[in-house]
Order: structure tokens, then C-alpha cells, then sequence
């Protein structure tokens, strides 16, 4: 019998048995599946990462963990001391890797800089910042997000402008550097300790397709890739992840302007994400969904044809290498 | 048009193009999607003079291969 739909219908009914759940699992999976005794986890500071520490922490020990710190010039100065404090918090080993000089030799930045000067030519990487955004009044009309570059000036002064394919092709190609170097120095770390590569994505990354594929989609396991983000939260506070965390607003850490991931992917409250992906993962009905979501059915129904989409045009990124090829 | 319009569908997305019918929901049906989108408004830009203002970025506009004629028809129509 289905439960009826409300706005509790996500929280977690036994949170002590989901995490078990998952450390029996994590456990059995690192040790037991790819034979490897303990785990990496890139550490940025935000609740992702911090609840799979926290869980992960439980299932091997923090003596089998190590965290790893990833800035590069346009990370954000908190994600440091956040990360500090997490693992002190939980007593992990954390050590820090600055990505700045592979990016500089991918010319990450300058590839990324260049595109951007192509729309807004007044554009200076040296005093300026930029990031990428969906504007708000064109997020509810039924279309596929187009993505326009906000250039935040020395003086303050913003300008956007919308961007054509070529350079918004670039403008990612180029960011993408960055969770891809990110991702080779986690390997480097979890080879050389014979330890697997912990990902950090939460339900809605993988299944939305938010996530680099070989970057921070390059992982061994994803122990929270099932969870939604009000689940993620949850656990976040029963585990004790420090406050500080629980209360930043999650952001992509990879443009130089700060960029919130509402504003740059799912163009909603999280909160209300969870609820309405639940709804249509479920089968549940626009008509019994739309009035605990406080949303008329046509814009639920909107919403729902949206997720089919995203789900549906992100395959590529969760596909693994085509090898079946005859022989 | 119309065929120009689907003839550029087809090639972008390699669907066959006998399956995008006039009517065809591009978007609902998972044909397109961002990057086609972009690809679509360059593609107007380029073969039929058309700029599109962020304001006409509207499934109304773009939905279909009839909507996206019937846009640039209107389009046309105004500019001359």
C-alpha cells in the first residue's frame, strides 16, 4: 500500500538502521569486492563530503581513512578550515593537495577565461570574477536550462549575458579540468595506500547527472548516492557533523564568483527537490503531489516531464566505456 | 523551412528523421536538450537571420518543429 505523499514522506523512518545499512554494505564492498582495506575521500567542506566521512568513519575506522584537501585559486578560503574541522572532528588524517599548478598546465583558467572574454570582452581574469548561471525567469518554462555567463566587475557591477553553444562548451570543457585533477590525485593517494577512491555524490548528482564523468564521477564507491539531500542532512546531525557544515549553503566551489548549485543546476530548494523527485520516482500523481508542494498539478506536471528529461539526456555521464563490441 | 528545421534536428541529435513529425514535442520527448537548444538558436541565427531574445526562450517558441517555423515566420514578419 503506498503511503500517501506529505511532506515527511522522505525523512528517514530508522536512521540508525539506514547507516548501518550502509556500512554493512560499504564495508563489504571495499574489502570484501574490490579487496582494499580502507578509503580516500576528497574533503572540500561541504555536507556531501563531510556525511560520507562521517559514515565512512563508522565502517572502517578512522585509522583507514585518509582525507584529502583539493583548493585551487578559485576555491572558496572556507572550504579549508571547514575541512580542518571536520576531520579533527572525527579524527581522520587530512592532508592538502594544491591542484593549482596542474590546472595551470592544463590552462585550465586560460581556456575557461578565453570564452569568457569572447561575450564580454571587458572581462579580466586578474580583478574580476565569473560564474555561470540559469536566470530565475526562465527556469518554470518547460525548456531545457540555457546558461548564461555572469561577470562579477573589480567595482562591483554585474553583467550577464546568455552563451552561445561554443563558448559555454568551452567554458565547461575547461572548469571540468578541475574535478578531473581532482579525481587523479584522489587515485594517486588510494593507489598508493591500497585504498578505494570514496565518491562523494548524493542521489540527486548521480541521477540528475550533476557531476563530471571521470571527474568527481570517477569513484570506486558512492555510499551516499542513494540518499537524498533532506536524508543526507538527517544523517549529517546524527552523526555529529559540526554545525558550521550543516549550515552552508551548498555551493560548486568552481567558478571564481560564488555560484550556489540552486542557482547553477537544480533551479529549486532542495527541499522541495527531494520531495517532488520522490513523488515522480514513485509514481505519485501531479494531482496528489501538487498540493503538499503548495504548486498547481500543470506546474508539477511540468516539473515531472523535467526530470524525465534530465534523467534521460544525462545518460551519457553515468554510462560506463562501450566494450562489447564483437570479436 | 520545416524540413530545414528538421533536416538540422536529425543531424545534431541522430535521430532519424522521419520519426520528427511536425508536432513532435523536441524537448518532452528527450530529442533535445540543452545543448540543443543552444545549437538551435545559433542554427536560427545563422540560416534564417533570426535573434532570439531571451524573452521568446519559450516552449511555445521551440517545442516543435511547427512551433519553431511559426516563430520565425513571425520573426521574419516583423523584421521586414
Amino acid at each position: 500500500m503506498k503511503e500517501i505523499f506529505s511532506r515527511d514522506i522522505i525523512k528517514l523512518k530508522d536512521i540508525e538502521g539506514t547507516i548501518n545499512g550502509i556500512c554493512i554494505k560499504l564495508k563489504s564492498d571495499v574489502n570484501q569486492v574490490l579487496r582494499r582495506k580502507g578509503g580516500v575521500i576528497g574533503v572540500s567542506g561541504g555536507i556531501d563530503s563531510s556525511v560520507t566521512l562521517a559514515i565512512a568513519v563508522r565502517a572502517f575506522g578512522a585509522e583507514n581513512l585518509l582525507g584529502i584537501m583539493l583548493p585551487e585559486k578559485d576555491s572558496s578560503p572556507d572550504s579549508k578550515d571547514f575541512a580542518e574541522l571536520l576531520t579533527k572532528k572525527f579524527g581522520v588524517k587530512v592532508i592538502e593537495e594544491n591542484i593549482g599548478g596542474a590546472l595551470e598546465g592544463f590552462q585550465c583558467y586560460q581556456r575557461r577565461d578565453e570564452a569568457v572574454s569572447r561575450v564580454i570582452p571587458e572581462f579580466n581574469p586578474a580583478t574580476d570574477k565569473m560564474k555561470i548561471v540559469i536566470p530565475e525567469e526562465l527556469i518554470r518554462k518547460n525548456l531545457p536550462p540555457v546558461f548564461y555567463v555572469t561577470v562579477i566587475f573589480q567595482d562591483g557591477s554585474e553583467k550577464s549575458v546568455r552563451l552561445p553553444m561554443n563558448e559555454y562548451l568551452q567554458i565547461v570543457a575547461s572548469s571540468n579540468f578541475k574535478q578531473r585533477c581532482r579525481m587523479s590525485m584522489l587515485y594517486y593517494h588510494a593507489e598508493a595506500l591500497h585504498y578505494a577512491v570514496l565518491g562523494t555524490p548524493n542521489k540527486h548528482e548521480v541521477e540528475q547527472g550533476f557531476f563530471v564523468k571521470y571527474g568527481d564521477g570517477g569513484a570506486d564507491v558512492m555510499p551516499i548516492g542513494n540518499l537524498y539531500k533532506t536524508q543526507v542532512y538527517e544523517i549529517a546531525r546524527h552523526l555529529g557533523v559540526p554545525d558550521e557544515i550543516i549550515e552552508r549553503t551548498p555551493t560548486t566551489d568552481t567558478y571564481s564568483a560564488e555560484q550556489t548549485q540552486e542557482e547553477f543546476f537544480y533551479q529549486m530548494p532542495f527541499e522541495d527537490m527531494d520531495l517532488l523527485w520522490y513523488g515522480w520516482e514513485n509514481g505519485y500523481t501531479p494531482e496528489e503531489v501538487a498540493p503538499v508542494m503548495n504548486l498547481s498539478t500543470e506546474a508539477v506536471l511540468k516539473i515531472f516531464k523535467n526530470f524525465g528529461r534530465k534523467k534521460k539526456t544525462t545518460d551519457y555521464l553515468r554510462r560506463a566505456p562501450i566494450h562489447d563490441y564483437p570479436c | 523551412m520545416k524540413e530545414k528545421i528538421r533536416n538540422f534536428i536529425a543531424e545534431t541529435t541522430f535521430v532519424d528523421s522521419s520519426t520528427i513529425k511536425d508536432e513532435t514535442l523536441i524537448f518532452d520527448e528527450g530529442i533535445f536538450d540543452s545543448m540543443g537548444l543552444l545549437g538551435l538558436i545559433n542554427f536560427l541565427e545563422s540560416e534564417f537571420g533570426v535573434v532570439t531574445d531571451d524573452t521568446e526562450l519559450q516552449e511555445e517558441n521551440f517545442g516543435s518543429v511547427e512551433r519553431i517555423a511559426a516563430f520565425i515566420d513571425r520573426k521574419v514578419a516583423v523584421a521586414s
